[in-house]
């Protein structure tokens, strides 16, 4: 990694924080508040109905990785990653695209961070999702060069055959954690 | 006499037994020899010409002499020993038992100052520290260290000889024991003795040892750690100012050039050492120290480093400014570094959404703990500043930042004045008082915006905290704006919880404000009536205020307020006046639920109170337990004509919770009084004295609830009876005739007239609360009653099965009430139990209840005042855990099945620490357990390995679950796919487990296990739901990490 610093002061912006749903005071459709005497087993089981996989979802997966620049700032605190620049491709629901935004235009470190939301993702999505990772556009002054190497799966795999980078990766991405609710 | 000594020397000197330096330490202690017979039995040997006897023959006289008591060693003694031992240092066989031999003279009473100074020149003269191994160098400075000790004036006496003499001594000592001596010796001779002229030769043999970078071996005997050294070296960093020119360089260096740990250790210890360096000092390098702290603050390797370097730079300012705080007048400019800093701050905070003002507000936060001035100056910059940033119409989107910080630099400032508190902080004393109406003015401001909300209230709880900063009309401004925001109408957020939070803080020393401002608010709220089934905004309108009540009114002044609303609302909305009765038949449900969550609502804040020791709970037993009682009467009475709102269940349940609560907190004689009344009602129908409110009770329907034929509304109430008796002392007795005849009476009724679980679990909470209580005069019921209802309600194959289980409920709760008291009986109960083991129909419900006998309830605690003894479960698990184990091996497939339900049953209710020594036998049993065709069984299993698992960790021997390993994981990996295991509770906990695995179990054990497992949770990543898949992503990236 170089030593050169791409962006010494970014600016930071508010985490958004989940919002306390009107299920916090009852179940659904139900009269009656929660007396929280209901066990761990009625707290899951309630219904088959399978939950997919949204783009809030997946934010959570790669908002609290570490930006390797400010190790002890996340990406979304850089708003370099956001809910709205993770999109699902309308005619094939597996596949999406995920777009980050780096704080300078020059940023050196940005094939780095696609990176880090690459393995992140293979690591935490199922095998059958297709991710198209891309800076936003007008946002990087090599734009297409960075995007042209974050999907190209030869590159990425050549790129985890490097340890000195996978371990600053592995860094990264030890911040990275799915919030529990309870 | 002597001959006897001559023996023991020549016996020794051929032998080297200890025995003989017993012996002759004894002859001498004894007075049968003197120490003089001693040295002239051995002499022959001390002037050998053999170097071998010469070693031989003062080794024993130091041994000899280290076993006399002192008071045999006469002042003529110890002059002719020491005149020898000296002597004896020049000859290079002799020297180290010599040296021992001092040790010991050094320590006699009888040791005078001009042997101090013989002995101290002589070790100057002969001693060379560099052919001495480690053990004689430690003689040595023991030596020293005890003629520091006790001849310390003489010493100080030899001058310059004596630390040159030391110096050359001590110089290049690498042991960690001798260098803890040195340290000490070192410290006593900077601190007392007149140095100046060695100062650069104490600074080179003291500092050449810092950073202390020592780890102590594994197995380390001595147990010297790495915090000894640093502590004694340090003590001797800051002993003397004369240190300060030398030292600082050299911190400087280490802090450009060092280790992250070298670091943190520098910063700590120029924490200690800057004070006693003294002002001047700090002032000449006061720039070099900030730009090496700046560069930890605004650049920092990690928390713990930025914390020190802002504790450093702290203490720097002290050190430069508190000297001159004294004299400085209020208005004096301050100049040099807190100016410097404190611009380069400023000049930072112009973009104050940038990462680096987060540095920059620490070190002025950092500055408002260091002298009134400087806090003065610091504020007077930053505060005018941020409120301009504030107001500037383009700096508009960066509200919320700039509030964060000042929010900061409030709570530093509030905590300044906190640790000074013996100032009583007159007002306008207050450092922040001169800003106070422009902060509160852009504060104000700030919470209109939900963006920055969050921080204007942070900040206002700090004024609101300052002592001596508002006033009480500036608090009612306080109080009337955040109100505001919750009124509005939108989601709530952590805005809210910090809003109410900011009211309770608020509450808690000026509550008028809240009462006679907030609470109309919320209770204007609540609606009268119920909203109906399908206004779903509405109900959860009412649950958010009732929430917000919850969490306010825990003071006793604003608690009575919100038990009188309340209750007035409860009694409108279960008995509605006539006039709006509009329909006969109209779904009562809505109000039910509305009146179950105002009850909910006064229970949950009882329950906060009495874990605040608030006195104030009893007197609701007059207030507020007599309405209950006449409210859920009437209703049971009325239900027969027309449904009544309050006859529902649940509401029994938290107006039970109430009573108990409230009951708690009652003396025995107020007790006795309150049960005599319940009685009254309960057994005779005399209802009057219990209950008291506003529906009038109708006196020609009969309260019964327990006589036969009484109906379900009724009987429903021995809800409320049971809430009255679960909490009474062991003191009060009850208002009956005989309790034994009373059990009995109640036992047979969960028989022969309980409807439903309900009414039986009551009673049966009744039993088992007295039973606890008076065990001691119940013999007759636990032996021969409960005999009989074992033989006729659960042995008897011909009741029906269903029967039988309530049956074996009710067992479990009498055997838990003798157990948690450990009383003989409760074993019988077990026993009989354990019998039912062959018996398809109800052994697995035997099994959960020999598990269940032992686990925590909320009836028989110790709130409730339970009889409990000490280690009951532990006593409980020696007794049972051997016997299931036992029946899980050798019995045949059926009973073993319940002995291992039984096993899963116990472990999930017992502290861990009752079953973890058997936890090697009990590991194939659970892992068994996991096979078992029932999901909950399941589950608790998993939890109980994951509860073993997570507290323990890799360095400890974990051959427990690394010998299972295999097994473990190709189990929890079938119970974590939704293709195998339908439950969602089960493959959570196996996904939680083997994220734990690489946690606990070496690399070299699980690496085969890595491939297959990456590739299974890849089909987990894909469960439909999302709390199995928030799972699966941890473990398996704890895997993916998992490298040898």
């Amino acid at each position: 990694m170089s030593s050169e610093i791409f962006n010494p002061n970014p600016t930071i912006f508010a985490s958004s924080k989940s919002k306390k749903p009107a299920h916090a005071y009852a179940k659904p459709h139900s009269l009656w508040l929660d007396d929280g005497e209901h066990t761990e087993d009625e707290e899951y089981d309630q219904s088959d109905e399978p939950e997919s996989i949204d783009q809030d979802e997946i934010f959570e997966l790669i908002r609290s990785i570490s930006d390797p620049e400010h190790r002890s700032m996340t990406l979304e605190q850089l708003a370099v990653v956001s809910a709205p620049q993770i999109t699902f491709d309308p005619k094939h629901p597996d596949r999406l695209t995920v777009e980050f935004t780096p704080t300078v235009p020059h940023c050196g470190m940005s094939t780095f961070i696609g990176l880090s939301i690459r393995v992140r993702l293979l690591r935490s999505l199922p095998q059958r999702f297709k991710v198209d990772i891309r800076v936003k556009p007008g946002s990087h002054q090599s734009e297409h060069a960075l995007n042209k190497q974050l999907n190209d799966k030869e590159r990425v795999a050549a790129a985890l055959e490097n340890p000195a980078l996978l371990e600053v990766l592995e860094q990264c991405l030890s911040t990275a954690h799915v919030d529990h609710e309870h | 006499m002597s001959e006897r000594i001559d023996r023991l020397v020549r016996t020794w000197i051929a032998s080297e037994q200890d025995q003989e330096v017993q012996d002759a330490a004894s002859e001498i202690s004894q007075g049968r020899a003197a120490l003089l017979d001693l040295v002239k039995a051995l002499g022959e040997y001390l002037t050998s010409e053999e170097d071998d006897l010469r070693t031989k023959g003062v080794e024993f006289l130091s041994r000899v002499l280290a076993r006399c008591s002192p008071e045999k060693l006469n002042r003529q003694a110890v002059r002719v020993l020491v005149s020898f031992y000296c002597g004896k240092l020049e000859d290079t066989e002799t020297i180290v038992p010599a040296l021992k031999g001092l040790v010991t003279l050094t320590k006699l009473p009888a040791f005078t100052s001009p042997d101090a100074i013989e002995v101290v020149q002589a070790l100057f003269a002969h001693v060379k520290m560099k052919v001495l191994v480690q053990s004689q160098r430690f003689t040595v400075f023991s030596i020293i260290d005890n003629l520091v000790a006790r001849h310390r004036e003489v010493l100080k006496g030899l001058g310059d000889d004596f630390i040159r003499g030391y110096i050359s001594l001590a110089e290049g000592e690498k042991d960690p024991r001798n260098l803890l001596l040195a340290f000490a010796i070192d410290r006593v001779l900077l601190i007392e003795f007149d140095v100046q002229k060695h100062i650069e030769d104490m600074f080179n043999i003291i500092f050449c040892y810092f950073p202390i970078t020592f780890r102590p071996p594994p197995n380390d005997p001595y147990g010297i750690t790495t915090e000894d050294l640093k502590a004694a070296l340090r003590a001797c960093l800051h002993a003397t100012p004369a240190f300060g020119p030398m030292a600082i360089p050299l911190f400087l260096d280490k802090l450009t050039a060092g280790s992250p740990t070298t670091k943190k250790d520098t910063l700590e210890t120029l924490d200690v050492c800057l004070p006693v360096y003294g002002p001047a000092i700090a002032r000449e390098n006061a720039r070099k120290l900030w730009n090496c702290l700046k560069l930890e603050i605004f650049q920092p390797t990690d928390n713990a480093t930025q914390d020190k370097a802002l504790k450093t730079t702290q203490i720097l300012i002290q050190t430069i400014y508190s000297a001159s705080e004294a004299e400085r007048s209020d208005n004096a400019e301050i100049e040099g570094l807190a100016k410097d800093a404190c611009e380069e701050c400023m000049q930072i905070l112009r973009e104050p959404e940038k990462s680096q003002a987060q540095h920059a507000i620490k070190v002025l936060c950092a500055f408002m703990s260091t002298t009134p001035s400087v806090a003065r100056f610091t504020l007077a910059r930053a505060v005018p500043h941020l409120v301009k940033l504030f107001l500037d119409p383009d700096e508009l989107p960066n509200r919320a930042p700039t509030l964060r910080l000042l929010a900061d630099l409030i709570e530093s400032a509030r905590k300044s004045t906190e640790d000074d508190s013996e100032v009583l902080q007159e007002d306008g004393n207050v450092p922040l008082s001169p800003y106070k109406d422009e902060v509160l003015g852009v504060l104000t401001v700030g919470l209109k915006t939900p963006a920055s909300a969050l921080p204007a209230i942070d900040g206002l709880k700090s004024m609101v905290l300052t002592a001596g900063l508002l006033t009480n009309e500036e608090l009612g401004f306080v109080v009337h704006n955040v109100n505001e925001i919750l009124q509005k109408d939108e989601d709530e957020s952590e805005i809210t919880d910090a809003v109410l939070d900011l009211l309770s803080t608020v509450a808690s020393f000026a509550p008028g404000h809240v009462s006679s401002n907030t609470l109309p608010l919320l209770f204007t709220s609540l609606p009268d009536c119920a909203p109906a089934r399908e206004e779903e905004a509405k109900r959860i309108r009412y649950w958010r205020t009732l929430a917000y009540l919850k969490k306010l009114c825990t003071q006793p002044d604003l608690f009575e307020t919100l038990v009188v609303r309340l209750s007035t609302k409860l009694d409108l909305l279960c008995v509605p006046s006539p006039s709006d009765d509009n329909t006969s038949n109209a779904d009562l449900e809505p109000s039910a639920a509305y009146a179950h969550s105002i009850l909910k609502t006064i229970a949950d804040v009882l329950s906060a109170k009495i874990d605040l020791g608030n006195k104030d709970v009893m007197k609701y037993i007059d207030r507020l337990v007599p309405r209950l009682y006449n409210l859920f009467i009437y209703s049971a009475l009325l239900a027969e004509e027309r449904p009544m709102v309050a006859t529902d269940a649940r509401l029994l349940g938290v107006a039970a919770q109430i009573i108990t609560l409230i009951t708690q907190t009652l003396t025995a004689g107020r007790q006795e009084t309150f049960v005599k009344a319940v009685f009254a009602a309960y057994l005779d129908g005399r209802v009057p004295q219990l209950a008291d409110g506003i529906q009038k009770i109708p006196a020609e329907k009969a309260f019964a609830p327990l006589q036969v034929g009484s109906p379900t509304a009724q009987k429903n109430l021995v809800v409320l009876f049971a809430s009255a008796i679960i909490a009474l002392h062991k003191e009060v007795s009850l208002p009956v005739p005989d309790e034994a005849v009373f059990l009995n009476n109640l036992l047979n009724w969960t028989v022969d007239h309980a409807e439903n679980a309900l009414q039986r679990d009551a009673v049966v909470h009744i039993i088992s609360a007295i039973l606890n209580r008076h065990a001691e005069k119940l013999e007759n019921f636990s032996s021969e009653d409960v005999t009989q209802f074992w033989a006729s309600q659960v042995a008897d194959t011909a009741v029906p099965t269903d029967s039988r289980r309530n049956a074996i409920a009710t067992l479990t709760w009498i055997g838990k009430a003798l157990l948690v008291r450990s009383h003989p009986s409760a074993i019988v109960v077990v026993d009989r139990l354990f019998e039912l083991f062959d018996d398809d129909s109800v052994s697995w419900d035997a099994a959960r209840a020999i598990g269940r006998i032992p686990g925590p309830d909320k009836v028989l605690t110790k709130r409730n005042h339970a009889v409990i003894k000490i280690l009951y479960a532990q006593k409980y698990c020696n007794a049972v855990l051997p016997r299931i184990i036992e029946g899980a091996k050798m019995s045949v497939s059926t009973r073993q099945s319940a002995f291992l339900v039984a096993l899963a049953a116990l472990i999930k209710s017992v502290p861990k620490s009752t079953y973890v020594q058997q936890m090697s036998s009990l590991m194939p049993l659970l892992l068994r357990g996991l096979d078992l065709p029932d999901n909950e069984i399941r589950a608790s299993v998993i939890d109980t390995l994951q509860a073993t698992a997570a507290s323990s960790s890799k360095d400890k021997d974990n051959s427990l679950l690394a010998e299972h390993a295999s097994s473990l994981v190709s189990t929890m990996l079938k119970n974590s796919l939704v293709s195998n295991m339908p439950s969602v509770r089960v493959r959570v906990s196996a996904l939680r487990f083997l994220a734990t695995l690489p946690d606990v179990v070496r690399y070299d054990v699980l690496h085969p296990q890595k491939a297959t497992v990456i590739r299974e949770l890849g089909k987990a990543l894909d469960d439909p739901k999302k709390a199995v898949r928030k799972e699966a992503v941890e473990a398996r990236t704890n895997w993916f990490k998992f490298t040898g």
